[in-house]
């Protein structure tokens, strides 16, 4: 580990230890209330350290509040991004659109689809489901073959990635938050167009990893494909998160104060990295106080830009023993 | 290669349409309504227009409401909740819906009109992009010809190049408003160095000043928009494209090209940068969208009375016409850009034609 990586995991671990520690923290002051005996205060003339803005809002308690809002909203959202792009990703990598689905799974499926949607008659889903299960057990008794159909995942998945991608995610989030977004609705919104990145790299990283020679042997030692494909080749396919994790994250917190900073989304009484800039760009003869955050801003996703290089052995490994294989 | 094209372009033109739906059907299910934005409000000082009573408001937002259509249902079915004496089921409603005669509309041109302005949504945009349209083209030209000549001093690995590279990945972390914004407020602030304006473009239209003095004035404003939207997609083409560069230049036609006694610059241009060239044109689909998109940002800094800043006001005044015809308009930016980088992928690749 080199040393800028060791700065930039020690930035990281400061930001987040604020974030979840500033409601406890000994502030002077407090966000959003302001004080109107000291108006654009330069920093250190009075008990505000890093003075205050032009409506009499102490910098220091907003930027310590602003990196609280920026860490809650983009770190669940990304997770999640990366739970469901790695997800998706790996299953349409490793099954294509190859997988063969019997019927009585689409019957299953047909069942539940039915109950979750509450559609009328909750009869025919139970007969439905009846159906299937004794379908699925004359399959697993008597070995009755029922057809199968085939279940394009990986068509699915691109398509899905290709209609998400049709117009610009700030045009998209500009357009879907205008109604005014509650934080958890932000949060899925944002995991809802970051997993598209995520999903892509998986794909690809499990279509490399599926054909090395491991895989062919842990198929011939008879392990199930579903056993496969969590204990076997996830593990390997997941490579491409350490870069794709940082740099999503990254993207996140760049989408997540711009939209402050247009003063969409979230009420103007969040505090957040971009609601302050805008300030600035309202007050222009106020700019110090846009370099607090533009500096925050700048660390952390270089920072996060940093622990997403990594290094040459690591980037080449699957590629080199692909090379191995065929040569 | 031609039908993949042509089923990536129906993917497209089908997201465009989902997600414009989806956009239509969210604002008009939404708690504020299309009746609300209109409605006079106590602020309003036209009093003969503000109803006095509670009747009388809610008669005027009936009759709003009958108005503009938002009497009918959003969309072909609904869910109608649980009541004490049943539960929740769906409820059919057939094609006099919203979303139907939206959609007609829409397909036979008609995008609406606006809510704030009660201008047509087509009139407002075109006289949005008339300002837009130039801004983006330029920057993009720009981009382009300057990434083509980094990348190409890149791949010679001049004693600059880390540096360089450090300085483009730096930059490509910067969020495009942050970039805009340390530009305004160092270059166009009284405060600092005010070389540029930092608004006041669109008070004049060409018909009145005439168009020499109006086009050499929007140059003038349109410095630093343009400058901005241009350093936040540099580092990812120039990147992309000295990487693709380095992977040529490492391979075994390069040898033969220097064997046969060409000059580093020669080798480069005449054999590695074609080559090269191909996984950019992929890259310029997604690169001109996420100009336009960023116009959002630009135009909102440096108070450019474009597209972008049109469509952020339409969100935060909830003008949902215009906003669906924003997302309608830039998925069109797209499907122009993919058929543009197919025409220039037959161009630069003979293997295709």
């Amino acid at each position: 580990m080199t040393w800028a990586r060791r700065l930039a995991w020690l930035w990281l671990g400061v930001v987040v230890t604020v974030a979840l520690s500033v409601p406890y923290l000994p502030l002077p002051y407090s966000p959003a209330v302001p004080d109107l005996a000291h108006i654009a205060a330069a920093p250190g003339s009075t008990r505000h350290w890093l003075g205050t803005d032009a409506q009499g809002q102490d910098v220091l308690a907003n930027l310590l509040f602003s990196t609280r809002t920026v860490v809650l909203l983009t770190l669940p959202a990304a997770a999640l991004a990366a739970l469901l792009g790695s997800l998706a990703g790996s299953i349409a990598g490793f099954w294509g659109n190859r997988l063969r689905v019997p019927l009585p799974y689409w019957l299953v499926a047909l069942a539940l689809t039915w109950t979750f949607l509450r559609l009328p008659g909750e009869g025919y889903a139970l007969a439905l489901a009846l159906l299937a299960a004794l379908a699925i057990i004359m399959q697993r008794r008597i070995r009755w073959r029922w057809p199968a159909f085939r279940l394009p995942l990986d068509t699915i998945l691109l398509g899905s990635i290709t209609v998400l991608g049709a117009v610009p995610r700030l045009l998209l989030v500009v357009a879907i938050t205008s109604q005014g977004i509650t934080a958890t609705g932000l949060i899925a919104l944002l995991a809802l167009l970051a997993w598209p990145e995520i999903a892509r790299l998986v794909r690809a990283q499990m279509q490399r990893v599926r054909v090395l020679p491991f895989i062919e042997a842990t198929q011939v030692a008879g392990i199930s494909s579903s056993r496969l494909w969590l204990r076997h080749a996830l593990p390997h396919a997941l490579e491409p998160l350490r870069t794709a994790l940082p740099l999503s994250l990254a993207a996140l917190i760049g989408l997540e104060t711009t939209l402050s900073f247009l003063g969409v989304g979230l009420p103007p009484t969040v505090p957040s990295w971009g609601r302050m800039l805008a300030g600035a760009r309202l007050n222009p003869s106020s700019y110090p106080s846009a370099i607090y955050p533009l500096i925050l801003l700048i660390t952390t996703t270089v920072a996060l830009q940093t622990i997403a290089t990594i290094p040459f052995i690591i980037a080449h490994k699957y590629n080199n023993i692909k090379q191995l294989k065929t040569s | 290669m031609a039908k993949q094209w042509l089923w990536r372009l129906v993917q497209t033109a089908a997201g465009i349409w989902l997600l414009a739906s989806l956009v239509f059907v969210l604002s008009h299910l939404g708690p504020v309504q299309g009746a609300d934005v209109l409605l006079p409000t106590a602020g309003d000082l036209n009093t003969a227009a503000t109803p006095g009573s509670f009747a009388q408001r809610e008669a005027t937002r009936r009759a709003v409401q009958r108005r503009l259509g938002l009497d009918q249902p959003v969309f072909y079915v609904s869910w109608q909740s649980a009541t004490d004496t049943a539960g929740g089921y769906w409820r059919w409603h057939g094609l006099p819906n919203q979303y139907h005669s939206w959609l007609l509309r829409t397909v036979h041109g008609d995008w609406g009109t606006s809510l704030s302005s009660r201008e047509p949504v087509t009139t407002q945009l075109w006289q949005a992009v008339v300002y837009t349209f130039p801004l983006v083209v330029i920057t993009l030209l720009f981009t382009l010809l300057l990434a083509w000549q980094l990348a190409e001093q890149l791949a010679a690995r001049p004693w600059w190049q880390p540096l360089m590279q450090t300085a483009l990945t730096g930059l490509q972390a910067l969020p495009l408003f942050a970039i805009a914004l340390a530009l305004l407020l160092l270059l166009a602030n009284p405060e600092v160095v005010a070389w540029f304006p930092p608004y006041g473009l669109g008070q004049t239209t060409p018909t009145d000043v005439g168009w020499g003095p109006w086009l050499s004035s929007y140059a003038y404003h349109a410095i630093l928009p343009a400058v901005s939207l241009m350093l936040s997609v540099l580092p990812a083409v120039t990147l992309q494209l000295a990487g693709a560069l380095r992977n040529e230049l490492a391979q075994p036609y390069t040898a033969t090209a220097y064997a046969k006694g060409l000059s580093q610059p020669q080798v480069i241009r005449r054999h590695a940068l074609r080559n090269a060239l191909l996984p950019s044109l992929t890259q310029l689909t997604d690169l001109l969208p996420t100009l336009v998109a960023g116009t959002l940002v630009v135009e909102v800094v440096f108070a450019l009375p474009g597209m972008g800043r049109l469509l952020v006001q339409a969100a935060t005044t909830r003008d949902y016409p215009l906003l669906v015809g924003g997302v309608l308009l830039i998925g069109t930016a797209r499907l122009l850009a993919l058929l543009l980088a197919d025409a220039l992928y037959k161009w630069a690749d003979p293997r295709i034609r």
